[in-house]
């Protein structure tokens, strides 16, 4: 038990360190955020002129809701895991592991672990600009019981992220290239996962669908616990329930996957 | 210049049969642009389910900046995008050799290479939103404005195509950074708004010093308030100034481009 937790723990020792090495594209994509940002405060601050509150929040609670979804995205979304298990595929580099006492997916995850908490953390240091900034407009609530169950929140949150990018991954054992089906579900992710406008906007009916799909819980799920556009700690129960059955669903999907995927592969040379 | 036209013709070519034999990598890259395209209308709709006005513009309005937007953004996809992204590897790879042992303006040789029929089939798309907010408003533009609004697509071409150049072109200075066509799509998100929801420093930063609000801003207005001389100057000098940016920052580059060894 301990020897093969070993194993995982060097796994994400080497992600920490690659990460750090890394640091000059999280500063590049830091940046970008920052942009994005100010486009979102320009927006929402000219939609904000024209009525005081929207779907019954403030312009403080809407940019306190995006700058929490921007940190959450480094803290527990997965940037490029897709193509880089697709490279390891496509390359051969995945034999390796299909010849040591390694399972590819825990692997995977451990390093993906390590990333986000680099990510996660260095994120904070350009918001220590933004912040003083924006300090006027941010507003987060202060129940303990939402820290609380926004933690678990995350951590399935971050499970759901890479198990989605570790099946779009496995895509490559039948397609040469993964890039237009990963763009594809950005778009989907980035509407349904409320990156682009908070889903309570969205009309009733739609929003009761989305809430029982996958992409809700990648993102917008935990960052809506933390900000207070869920109330009811009733509705957070209910959330987590559906959240891990899709934790559930998803890593059987993965498995499925993988085992059907590794008989289409052909291991050629050394 | 019928040199040039008759290479850009054979790529032309080239690249409409390079379609036919992929074809499912055709409707792949169609669907995707046309979700990205959604997605953008999706959040100016569900913003106006909520309020009357943004910066003073209604919702047909903005749709109708929205579309223009997203029609020079799919001209430059459909054009050059996939040619100057390769540039950018290229580069960084020193494959760029290739281009630079061909009979022609090196710029326009690599950055005209390919064309992406999916980009251009979702130019008919965002033209159809254009129309469709047009037909809205009741606007009935006169052959003049359309003229005006297509000169001005022309020269909101030209600047994306500049600020696209200018991004890869860093690749000749700093051979690690990938991503940087990441600038590019950063910006020209600001290209989705009004030009009356800039003030102070962003009006200073994305209105003044980087056209990116003028290339949709200006178009829009015309087919909304008729033509307006200030507009189309400053989009005309914007469009000029950026393409000679592009082309000379280029050039410094090429001059460092030392190939790479293998």
């Amino acid at each position: 038990m301990f020897a093969s937790l070993t194993k995982y723990r060097h796994a994400f020792l080497l992600g920490l360190q690659s990460n750090l090495v890394y640091r000059a594209n999280f500063a590049v994509r830091g940046f970008f955020s920052l942009f994005h940002l100010t486009v979102v405060f320009i927006l929402w601050g000219a939609a904000y002129a024209g009525s005081p509150s929207i779907g019954g929040f403030s312009f403080g609670q809407t940019l306190t809701y995006f700058l929490v979804m921007l940190v959450m995205q480094f803290f527990v979304g997965a940037f490029n895991e897709d193509y880089q298990i697709s490279e390891e595929i496509r390359n051969g580099l995945i034999n390796q592991f299909l010849l040591k006492p390694i399972n590819y997916f825990l692997y995977r995850f451990s390093i993906f672990v390590a990333a986000r908490l680099v990510t996660g953390v260095l994120i904070l240091l350009p918001l220590l600009v933004a912040v003083p900034l924006l300090h006027d407009y941010l507003t987060l609530p202060h129940d303990l019981w939402r820290i609380a169950l926004a933690v678990p929140a995350m951590a399935l949150s971050a499970v759901i992220q890479f198990s989605i990018a570790y099946c779009f991954g496995m895509l490559t054992f039948w397609f040469l290239d993964i890039q237009g089906f990963v763009i594809l579900s950005m778009a989907v992710e980035s509407i349904l996962g409320g990156q682009m406008f908070p889903l309570d906007l969205l009309p009733a009916g739609v929003f009761r669908v989305a809430q029982f799909l996958p992409f809700y819980y990648q993102t917008y799920f935990p960052v809506a616990i933390l900000t207070g556009r869920i109330h009811d700690i009733a509705v957070v129960w209910q959330g987590l329930g559906i959240q891990l059955g899709w934790v559930l669903l998803l890593l059987g999907l993965n498995q499925i996957l993988w085992t059907r995927g590794l008989r289409r592969h052909t291991a050629v040379g050394g | 210049m019928t040199h040039y036209l008759q290479i850009w013709l054979a790529s032309a070519r080239y690249s409409v049969t390079r379609t036919l034999m992929f074809r499912f990598d055709f409707f792949l890259w169609a669907t995707v642009e046309l979700l990205w395209m959604s997605v953008n209308l999706l959040l100016i709709s569900v913003i106006y389910e909520h309020t009357t006005s943004i910066a003073g513009w209604t919702k047909y309005e903005m749709l109708l900046l929205v579309g223009t937007s997203l029609l020079v953004q799919r001209f430059l996809m459909g054009f050059f995008w996939s040619s100057i992204f390769e540039m950018g590897r290229n580069i960084r790879s020193g494959h760029f050799d290739y281009f630079l042992a061909q009979p022609g303006n090196i710029l326009f040789m690599a950055s005209t290479r390919k064309i992406d029929l999916d980009g251009l089939a979702n130019s008919l798309v965002a033209m159809g939103v254009v129309a469709y907010a047009a037909h809205k408003l009741g606007l009935h533009p006169s052959a003049w404005d359309l003229l005006a609004y297509a000169l001005m697509i022309v020269c909101g071409l030209a600047i994306h195509y500049s600020m696209l150049v200018l991004s890869i072109s860093l690749a000749f200075w700093i051979t690690s950074a990938q991503g940087m066509e990441g600038i590019y799509f950063t910006l020209s998100e600001f290209s989705r708004l009004p030009r009356e929801a800039f003030k102070g420093l962003a009006s200073l930063a994305f209105v003044w010093l980087l056209p990116v609000v003028v290339v949709s801003n200006a178009p829009a207005r015309t087919l909304l308030h008729g033509i307006e001389p200030r507009w189309i100057l400053a989009l005309v000098a914007a469009a000029s100034l950026w393409l000679g940016a592009a082309i000379f920052v280029f050039n410094r580059g090429l001059k460092r481009y030392s190939s790479a060894s293998s």
